[in-house]
């Protein structure tokens, strides 16, 4: 089956890029959380479409980050500090991917999707207020800073706090990203905004820089195993790449309800599909 | 030439070594998948200038980043230019776009900020890639 992809892979895979990276940057949950179920509905194995996925992940999150980090609202620091966990818990998930038959990848793709579909479901509520107390060890990492917030028109002065335990966090979200090829910026986004008391801006722009260091250590295991294959890889990169990029600007067009309506239907019935290929359906 | 960091100078927004460390960030990342996405989109018209489809059959098999990047800048000197080697061009620029990023953030702690302890976490971040680039199965 995966022949018959390749037989006219651009016309099937270059179209489904664009629409999952369209999607991905629309909704803010990224372009792989789309783009692997849809593969591996074409016949691609999971693992392969896995490596694809993390692949276009160090694009789309260059891409924006590049942006966001001239704004001068990314906080290096964080990111830095944060990715010599990141990289770990990538490298130990895309190992661990390649030992696993394929079943517990969707199974737990399946899952990941369900609990994106939660977050999405009880998502902003939450509100950032700022003046926390620093604990002695998130001081000592100066994990603190202040950017200019063009909406309010002030500057927005924040200290992080709790690194140790983001940091142990962020290694399983690393872990999350190597093993299923996602750039799992919703959770490394909950981890900077609950855990370590980031602004939302902050939080997003610096997930963003990280996921892309951490898809390049996943996506160097998955190459040296000979999963890259540029056949699928040449055109799934460049459409999520242009997807996404169209994706951010729609963005401000659309209201967020209905993005967010239409995203909850998708991933409810993404997580079902993958779930039940997990547990018992063809694979 | 050194920052002073917000603890020890008072909160501020962004600092002129800060401001030009953002923007040369960002310009190296927009560079790196521009040219990347360049390069794949080049090797696939090209394909299917010559033969009517975007279709490129090849595996990458056997090979590490490291030589998966030496093979491909090797044909680029030899001039065996083809739409495959546009393409391996582009996935090794795209490959080489956040490492870049990181040995740059290294040159700004260690050289500019002159901060011992993030020029550690990041000579860390940058030894663990190295390697990632370098494994063997």
């Amino acid at each position: 089956m995966a022949a018959a992809v390749a037989a006219h892979s651009f016309v099937l895979l270059f179209p489904i890029a664009v629409v999952a990276g369209f999607v991905g940057a629309m909704s803010g949950m990224g372009g792989g959380i789309i783009l692997i179920p849809a593969l591996t509905l074409l016949g691609i194995g999971i693992k392969q479409a896995i490596a694809i996925s993390i692949l276009s992940v160090i694009a789309t999150s260059s891409g924006s980050a590049s942006a966001y980090v001239r704004d001068h609202i990314t906080n290096l620091k964080v990111g830095m500090f944060l990715e010599m966990f990141t990289i770990v818990g990538a490298i130990v998930g895309a190992h661990l991917t390649l030992a696993m038959t394929a079943r517990p990848l969707y199974l737990a793709f399946g899952l990941v999707l369900l609990g994106s579909w939660v977050a999405l479901l009880v998502a902003g509520h939450a509100s950032w207020q700022g003046g926390t107390v620093q604990d002695a060890f998130t001081r000592w990492l100066e994990l603190e800073g202040a950017y200019y917030d063009q909406a309010h028109g002030r500057l927005i002065e924040y200290k992080a706090r709790r690194a140790y335990f983001g940091a142990v966090l962020m290694w399983g979200a690393g872990m999350i990203a190597g093993l299923l090829g996602i750039g799992a910026g919703a959770v490394k986004v909950l981890i900077h905004d609950l855990v370590m008391g980031l602004p939302p801006k902050v939080s997003t722009t610096t997930s963003n820089l990280i996921i892309g260091v951490t898809a390049l250590a996943g996506a160097s295991v998955y190459l040296a195993h000979g999963l890259i294959t540029p056949t699928l890889a040449a055109p799934v990169a460049l459409g999520v790449v242009l997807g996404a990029f169209a994706g951010t600007r729609v963005l401000v067009r659309l209201s967020n309800q209905a993005v967010r309506r239409f995203f909850l239907v998708v991933l409810i019935a993404l997580a079902v599909e993958m779930l039940y290929r997990g547990i018992g359906g063809a694979v | 030439m050194t920052t002073p960091s917000p603890a020890a100078g008072g909160a501020r927004s962004v600092t002129g070594a800060d401001a030009r460390m953002d923007t040369l960030v960002g310009t190296l990342l927009l560079i790196g998948v521009a040219v990347s996405m360049v390069l794949i989109t080049a090797g696939l018209v090209w394909s299917f200038a010559q033969t009517g489809h975007a279709v490129l059959h090849y595996r990458i098999v056997g090979m590490n980043f490291y030589r998966f990047a030496v093979a491909t800048a090797r044909s680029v000197g030899r001039g065996h230019v083809s739409p495959e080697l546009l393409v391996n061009a582009g996935i090794a620029t795209l490959m080489l776009t956040p490492f870049l990023r990181v040995v740059a953030s290294v040159i700004y702690f260690a050289g500019v900020l002159r901060n011992p302890k993030y020029t550690l976490f990041t000579t860390f971040v940058l030894v663990v890639l190295t390697w990632s680039l370098f494994l063997r199965f």
